[in-house]
């Protein structure tokens, strides 16, 4: 074939348009024209053809095309697509291009139809998915929106409910009173909690809509649980699942990972959400976390009936996935964690365990050291006054699980509160027949339990345990008594009944710490300030008890001065009929929660109450109980300057105050 | 006879080519076709007792994947500039891009559109919030390429303020 042939042949397979230009406006066809052209403009094979008359867009790139022939660079100058269409509708697809060729100014316009089809469904795929993704953003605002409202509307009616139980504390029987407290603290809770939900979904938004670069954020894992767990326990409870912390957390390398608290919170709360759901009364859940050398992965296992069999992982952390028969909310918790943790460079997931239940884990990278910025719960985020930190108490090195048993509420609490602070799982019961039940169910490490209780008291206890582990062989349980009589006597008394430890109430947190977690080191019965001792004004007494944890003493502050009038009354009326068992129950119950909060050990007054309701005496009881009553007026006064309370609750309990003392 | 220039801008998927197709030929397809380069169109119309050949380059939008070449405008004697106002950043980039035109081209003839009026119940754009206003002399005009409302009335009102700038 003759090379000229080849050449059109090629010109034909090409579709292109080959021009000279001969200036002026006028071009020359350099080979035969291919068909769209002939059809497009109308062009002979062999004519000169004004080409910006045929084509505006040519037209405008031929200035361009000029400029290029006339201050020549290298390689072309290229037009770019054009669409252009001939009289029957017929579109092409054009580029065209200005090069020099053999000396000669020439123009070559080809039909791409293939090429350019491909880059419109490039161009299509990409801006589509654009679309989409600025019709999230405006879906995830509009929630977010949407979200705002509705939590200003759940959180109004919560307000109206604290001030209604405020209103209520001081006015209803003791035993009522303690439903009003769980109440109010369950409202407050709540709306914590929709905060939660707001911040975190707020952050959520805003890490979507931006990618900031920002330090890692970091968290404490073993806080996050220990919170969640604490956070989820009376809830368990009252569905009758026992919600457990696993003991066994000694991590060299510490236990920080990447993500923020109150998110990882979050996470740990729906999982934890989830179990309760699933799990049927009487089971277990347990909460742990184990090391993965750069990752640490925590889990929630329960004993439920696992997970249903078609169901794969991406179905369950789906958006609005639901568990088949079981009733669950919107469906976003799981989903809320998957997005949350493959944000931080984790992975989510869901397992059936051999023993039976499920297992939900997440799993996340350790925090860089240097990137590592201290988790702040969120609790000492809200509280108005900081923890001091010279005071916090550090974590225990291994947490264990305990039992409190005391059937005074407020001294219970406090005892329960501090251990939990220190990182134990803690149950409290409220006697010690309850707290033989516990034993039984939860098989703690350590039972606390106080001295004088009615119906059982804690040397009681402490026999019927030892008896039971001698006569069954199982593993022996710490046993720590606490008593307001800690004479050398009553230490006699509780070692020979089986006690490991005796402690003195008020105890030190530290020597209760000691006792808890050495166990059979019994630290000796606390001791008497030293004379010598500065005197300690009650704020530092309350930030050394509590360890500076405020939200801690506002708590107890509050059950005390709730509580202390219905059991000056009850010392009242025992004192007017004479009843010395009536008069030692109730003196030992209110010295129990006056000792938590007496720098100045002027509970003397409570203990010579006792004393005489237990030697049967009433010579002089009568001025023993103005004494009382004039120190508790007086341990009145400086809590509610230290702590003011609602005006109502203050007028209510300093009227019963004020009518013991008349009395 | 008198020929004219327009260029449609504006960003992607904003209605520039269903505003073209419903001016020319009268038509609407809901599905979203991107425009790749550029598409020239014509079509006659009257100004007063002028018959005027308005040539219609529909650009395609901006984007990170195309950016527009300022010599696509080269004798451009109007435009009209297309915002969809169901998408706020639409108005942003319009406006930026405006402002590059009127430096590069020096004060020309154009008019806002705020296409997609049909579903205003969508917008995210607030009329008072955008500099120039329906009352102002520069003209924004509310159009839908879907029911063809104020189509017509923008390329109208663009061409006679072509014919009438100097």
């Amino acid at each position: 074939m003759p090379p000229e042939s080849i050449y059109d042949a090629w010109l034909a397979h090409e579709a292109l348009a080959l021009f000279e230009s001969r200036g002026g406006g006028v071009f020359e066809p350099l080979a035969p024209l291919p068909a769209w052209c002939v059809s497009l403009w109308q062009v002979g094979q062999d004519k000169s053809v004004h080409l910006a008359e045929k084509s505006p867009f040519l037209e405008n790139f031929l200035a361009e095309a000029e400029e290029f022939w006339t201050f020549p660079a290298p390689g072309a100058r290229n037009s770019g697509y054009w669409v252009e269409q001939d009289s029957r509708g017929q579109q092409y697809p054009l580029e065209a291009s200005a090069i020099w060729l053999a000396g000669k100014r020439v123009l070559t316009v080809r039909s791409l139809p293939g090429a350019y089809q491909g880059q419109q469904r490039l161009f299509q795929t990409a801006r589509d998915a654009l679309l989409m993704h600025e019709r999230l953003l405006r879906e995830i605002e509009k929630k977010e929106i949407l979200l705002h409202c509705i939590i200003h509307d759940l959180s109004q009616p919560l307000t109206s409910m604290r001030s209604c139980f405020d209103l209520l504390a001081g006015k209803v029987t003791p035993d009522a009173a303690k439903f009003v407290m769980t109440g109010h603290r369950e409202s407050q809770r709540q709306e914590r909690m929709i905060r939660g939900i707001l911040e975190a979904f707020s952050a959520d938004l805003a890490g979507e809509k931006s990618s900031a670069q920002g330090t890692t954020p970091s968290a404490d894992l073993i806080s996050c649980a220990r919170r969640a767990v604490e956070q989820f326990a009376p809830a368990f409870t009252q569905r009758g699942i026992q919600l457990l912390l696993a003991p066994y957390w000694d991590f060299e390398r510490g236990s920080r990972v990447v993500g923020d608290a109150p998110r990882v919170d979050r996470i740990f709360g729906n999982l934890l959400e989830n179990a309760l759901r699933h799990s049927p009364a009487g089971s277990t859940v347990e909460v742990g976390l184990e090391d993965g050398g750069p990752v640490m992965t925590a889990f929630v296992d329960d004993q439920g009936p696992g997970l249903p069999q078609d169901s794969s992982r991406d179905r369950l952390f789906a958006l609005f996935a639901k568990g088949g028969d079981y009733p669950g909310k919107a469906g976003l918790g799981l989903y809320f964690c998957k997005m949350t943790v493959e944000r931080w460079g984790g992975a989510v997931g869901a397992e059936n365990r051999a023993e039976g239940g499920s297992r939900f884990w997440f799993r996340l990278p350790r925090a860089p050291q240097e990137s590592a910025t201290p988790s702040v719960p969120a609790e000492v985020n809200s509280s108005a006054a900081p923890v001091a930190p010279e005071t916090a108490w550090k974590p225990a090195d291994k947490g264990r699980h305990i039992v409190v048993a005391d059937d005074d509420e407020i001294s219970r609490e406090m005892v329960v509160e501090v251990l939990r602070a220190r990182g134990h799982t803690v149950t409290g019961v409220p006697d010690g027949r309850a707290a033989l039940t516990e034993l039984e169910r939860v098989k703690p490490e350590v039972l606390v339990v106080d001295q004088h209780m009615p119906e059982m008291d804690g040397l009681a206890v402490a026999r019927a345990i030892r008896q039971r582990e001698k006569q069954t062989g199982t593993a022996r349980v710490i046993l720590i008594g606490l008593s307001g009589n800690a004479s050398g006597e009553d230490e006699r008394r509780a070692f020979e009944a089986g006690m490991d430890a005796l402690l003195g109430k008020p105890f030190e947190p530290n020597m209760l710490f000691q006792a808890v977690e050495r166990g059979v080191e019994a630290p000796r019965p606390a001791a008497q300030p030293s004379v010598s001792a500065p005197p300690e004004d009650l704020r530092s007494h309350l930030t050394r008890m509590t360890a500076g944890d405020e939200k801690l003493a506002r708590k107890l502050v509050a059950g005390f001065l709730a509580d202390f009038p219905t059991k000056l009354t009850a010392i009242e009326r025992a004192v007017s009929r004479r009843d010395a068992d009536g008069l030692a129950s109730a003196a030992h119950r209110l010295r129990g929660a006056f000792s938590l909060f007496d720098p100045h050990q002027s509970t003397l007054a409570a203990r010579n109450l006792e004393i005489m309701g237990r030697d049967r005496r009433f010579e002089g009881v009568e001025e023993q109980f103005r004494a009382l009553s004039d120190d508790l007026s007086r341990l009145e006064g400086e809590l509610r300057a230290l702590f003011p309370q609602p005006a109502s609750l203050k007028k209510s309990s300093r009227g019963r105050a004020r009518s013991h003392k008349k009395a | 006879m008198l020929q004219k220039k327009i260029c449609m801008l504006g960003s992607f998927s904003v209605g520039k080519t269903s505003l073209v197709r419903r001016f020319v030929e009268s038509i609407f397809d809901e599905k979203y076709q991107t425009t790749i380069g550029v598409k020239v169109d014509k079509k006659v119309v009257s100004v007063g007792r002028e018959e005027v050949t308005l040539v219609l380059w529909d650009i395609h939008g901006e984007d990170v994947f195309q950016k527009m070449r300022m010599t696509y405008l080269r004798g451009m004697s109007g435009y009209l500039l297309v915002v969809d106002p169901t998408r706020r950043q639409t108005l942003e980039d319009a406006l930026a891009l405006q402002a590059r035109v009127q430096e590069a081209m020096g004060p020309i003839a154009w008019i806002l559109v705020l296409n997609k009026c049909d579903r205003i119940t969508e917008w995210e754009i607030d009329l008072k919030q955008i500099g120039p206003s329906e009352g102002s002399r520069q003209a924004v005009i509310r159009t839908s390429a879907k029911t063809g409302e104020g189509v017509e009335e923008a390329f109208s009102r663009l061409a006679q303020a072509m014919l009438h700038s100097p």
